[in-house]
């Protein structure tokens, strides 16, 4: 008997013991995603100006979800919670003086719709909604205005309206209708963001790309050929960095620069038709901060090779698609220089039906602002002029390919006009050919503008977010412009510089948000009722039927008639 | 609010098995020891199930139901039946009284399966932030199968252990615990099958539960009289 019952035991151990060990792994392994929900979101930007903080100051989120402002009474208590509000339903007061007044609030979730997400690049809205669309950027011009400069001390996210976070939204906005707002004892929906806490991002750094094609120089010519600067800057700087991809400012920039770097390596290739300047492609970097990195590259050039440039043109925001361009100047337009190139762009404007303009704007040495990216050239007595789209100087961080700059506000097809104006400008100019009737880039020829290639460009860049202090040395982006640039000059300098310190970033630009649904704590305490009457019924019925009704009232009994002895 | 959640789906998963336990006379009489032989058994017998089922069967892309498979599925669920038996006969116990004997085989048996099949999920899932009911729905599944396995107890230490038994009653005893061991694929055939939903199981589950224990309770007590 003995021996049986030892050896059926030692034949139950290994087996009792290898299934509780599996049980405490399977324990151990705790927190599975089981929300309703998980949506990309994009926090919006947090940084410094001098130490000023602005943005958004947070990051986590974890409070329930409400929807509207107004739901409860003007007094409630909001600094628990999240408001998800679409942004094309949004009243730009209630949220103005909302921010304005730095009332408490959990957090934002602003849900913008479909047709700016970066997935849906492809997707083509109908000229019916044109008037639509009009105002909606108008709308977000202004949120994005007000966000970016007010000091928000709770999180903001981004997010996109899809069919799940609609139908939560929709359930959020019954429930607030009853009047009550979700807290922990009501249930409701709780919005989760798992984010570290954002931190500086320590030396943000700027890269500038340039490219260098040489001209001819004729046997016997020992003096330096003069040289024509183009010039754009690359980066953006939005509400959303993680959704700042600058299609107009200046993704348009940028693939106008590369396709006039390409018709000029294909006439420059050819030494019987390389002209006698020198070409320089500059993709600068820190636009947005004052054109910090067209300062420092223009500091880092070779001053020899600086005093050679007759005159640069920069690219800003070029996609006019109707309205007039502009080319924008620091010295007086009665300067001979100015005229010069003046000239040279109206005459072929009116052969390519653009109107073309000329702007003045003097440059205040005492104030750093530098509005235009020819500023920088002009401070350092270069000839320098901007062609943009832009009447009017952009104020600080504006214009930089914010939320509403997206692929579907840009027309490629004038950033063709406009290519084709720059390159033939300049070609005249380089081949003398001033004021007489010759079409170089004619359509048609094997020097014709590529709309395919700018079509190209622009789509690679309407999906990549280029905010300077997030892109690192080995970023695809500048690995991609500088491969593109060596494929069409003779030599690539990338220069890496540091971000002047007036300008502090902070990481963490995005993250995912988890919704779930959750039941209140009534709801357990409820059922905790229910559930120990439950067993206190089932007790009091097996004992009835097992033992008999005395022994249940002798169970409540014993301690009286115990304490009747005693005493 | 979660571990509030989880607390509550546990004592109403596991709260029966201790309620039974101390409500009856098999607390009186210590039959905790028989009580853990058959969970042990219960291993031993799910363990031996799974083999097979990894043998025998093959994995289906569809969630359809497939008499052949699930006819081979309920083959394989009578092996329950054997580890009962051996529970029953094989396993030697303290002297305890025959109507005890089953009471605490069918309770170590639906405590085993309880822990085996819902504590695992429950760690797992109701402390989640997420709400949902299906693990109140476990709770009352467990409830259903402990009241299940009672009864099947009952009707195997009816076949097995008591020798004279009344002729006519021996065919309904063997017919019904041949009900409530095919109780698992009945349940499977009405979720792939008939497409019902959890709590239209759990549902059906209670209901035929507490039929097949009065019945198994009428059936023993009729046993018992010819021994009285």
């Amino acid at each position: 008997m003995e021996k049986s019952r030892t050896s059926s035991s030692v034949l139950v151990e290994p087996v009792y013991s290898s299934v509780v060990a599996l049980l405490i792994i399977v324990m151990a392994c705790v927190e599975l995603c089981d929300a309703v929900t998980v949506v990309d979101v994009y926090r919006l930007v947090q940084y410094d100006i001098g130490g000023v903080p602005f943005g958004s100051r947070l990051a986590a989120l974890n409070h329930h979800a409400g929807s509207s402002f107004l739901s409860s009474s003007p007094a409630a208590d909001l600094s628990r919670t999240v408001l998800i509000l679409p942004v094309r339903e949004l009243n730009l007061t209630f949220i103005t003086e909302y921010i304005g007044q730095k009332k408490p609030l959990g957090g934002l979730l602003l849900l913008l719709p479909p047709i700016f997400s970066p997935q849906n690049i492809e997707t083509e809205d109908g000229a019916a909604e044109y008037s639509a669309k009009d105002l909606l950027k108008e709308v977000l011009n202004e949120l994005e205005r007000l966000l970016v400069h007010a000091n928000i001390p709770y999180p903001v996210y981004f997010g996109f309206e899809d069919e799940h976070v609609s139908t939560v939204l929709a359930d959020i906005k019954k429930n607030d209708a009853t009047g009550q707002p979700a807290t922990a004892t009501t249930g409701g929906y709780k919005l989760v963001v798992a984010a570290p806490e954002p931190r500086k991002i320590a030396s943000p750094t700027i890269i500038n790309i340039q490219g260098w094609l040489p001209g001819l120089r004729a046997d016997g010519d020992s003096s330096q050929l003069p040289t024509i600067a183009v010039v754009a800057s690359y980066d953006t700087f939005g509400a959303a960095p993680a959704l700042s991809v600058g299609s107009d400012s200046n993704g348009s920039g940028v693939v106008a620069l590369l396709e006039i770097a390409r018709l000029f390596s294909m006439l420059y290739s050819n030494p019987k038709t390389r002209g006698r300047y020198n070409l320089l492609f500059a993709l600068t970097s820190g636009g947005p901060y004052n054109y910090n990195g067209t300062h420092k590259w223009l500091r880092s050039l070779d001053q020899r090779v600086r005093e050679t440039i007759d005159y640069a043109i920069c690219l800003n925001t070029v996609a006019s698609s109707g309205d007039d361009l502009w080319i924008h100047v620091s010295k007086p337009p009665e300067n001979a220089y100015i005229k010069q190139i003046f000239e040279g762009f109206s005459t072929v404007s009116e052969e390519l039906g653009i109107k073309v303009g000329l702007k003045h704007k003097k440059i205040n040495i005492s104030n750093s602002r530098v509005a235009w990216e020819h500023e920088q050239f002009s401070r350092l007595r270069v000839t320098a002029a901007t062609l943009s789209k832009l009447s009017v100087a952009p104020d600080l961080l504006e214009s930089t390919g914010g939320l509403s700059d997206n692929r579907h506000f840009t027309d490629e097809a004038s950033i063709s006009r406009s290519v084709k104006l720059v390159s033939e400008s300049l070609a005249r100019h380089i081949y003398g050919q001033e004021g007489k009737n010759i079409d170089i880039f004619a359509d048609g020829s094997s020097l014709s503008v590529n709309p395919s290639y700018i079509r190209t460009w622009l789509r690679f860049l309407s999906t990549t977010p280029r905010v300077a202090p997030f892109l690192s040395k080995n970023d695809p982006l500048i690995m991609a412009l500088k491969k593109e640039l060596a494929d069409h000059t003779v030599e690539v300098n990338v220069q890496q510089e540091v971000l002047d310190g007036m300008f502090t970033f902070y990481d963490s630009t995005s993250g995912k948000l988890h919704i779930y649904q959750v039941a209140s704590v009534t709801f357990d305490l409820l059922l905790l009722l229910v559930l120990g009457s439950y067993l206190i019924t089932l007790f009091s019925f097996l004992v009835i039927t097992t033992r008999g009704l005395d022994d249940l009232i002798s169970i409540f009994r014993r301690p009286t008639s115990r304490k009747a002895k005693t005493a | 609010m979660t571990i509030f959640h989880f607390f509550n789906c546990a004592i109403l998963t596991f709260g029966p098995h201790a309620v039974y336990y101390s409500a009856t006379p098999l607390s009186e009489y210590d039959t905790i020891g028989t009580s853990i032989k058959s969970a042990l058994v219960y291993l031993i017998t799910a363990l031996v199930k799974l083999v097979c089922l990894a043998t025998f069967l093959k994995v289906s892309e569809s969630d359809s139901f497939d008499p052949y498979q699930e006819l081979l599925k309920a083959l394989i669920g009578f092996i329950d039946v054997a580890g009962i038996y051996f529970a029953l006969t094989q396993l030697t116990h303290r002297n305890i009284s025959q109507n005890h004997k089953f009471q605490a085989v069918g309770l170590g048996w639906a405590f085993a399966d309880s822990v085996l099949h819902r504590l695992a999920p429950l760690w797992v899932g109701a402390r989640g932030l997420e709400f949902t009911t299906e693990y109140i729905l476990q709770g009352l599944e467990a409830n259903a199968n402990l009241v299940l396995s009672i009864s099947l107890a009952a009707l195997c230490s009816l076949m097995w252990l008591r020798k004279n038994k009344p002729k006519t009653l021996i065919p309904i005893i063997y017919t019904c615990a041949g009900i409530v061991a095919t109780m698992p694929s009945v349940t499977s055939y009405m979720r792939r099958g008939l497409g019902w939903h959890f709590p239209e199981i759990v549902g059906f589950e209670l209901f035929t539960s507490l039929i097949m224990a009065f019945i198994s309770w009428q059936l023993f007590s009729a046993c018992q009289r010819p021994s009285n």
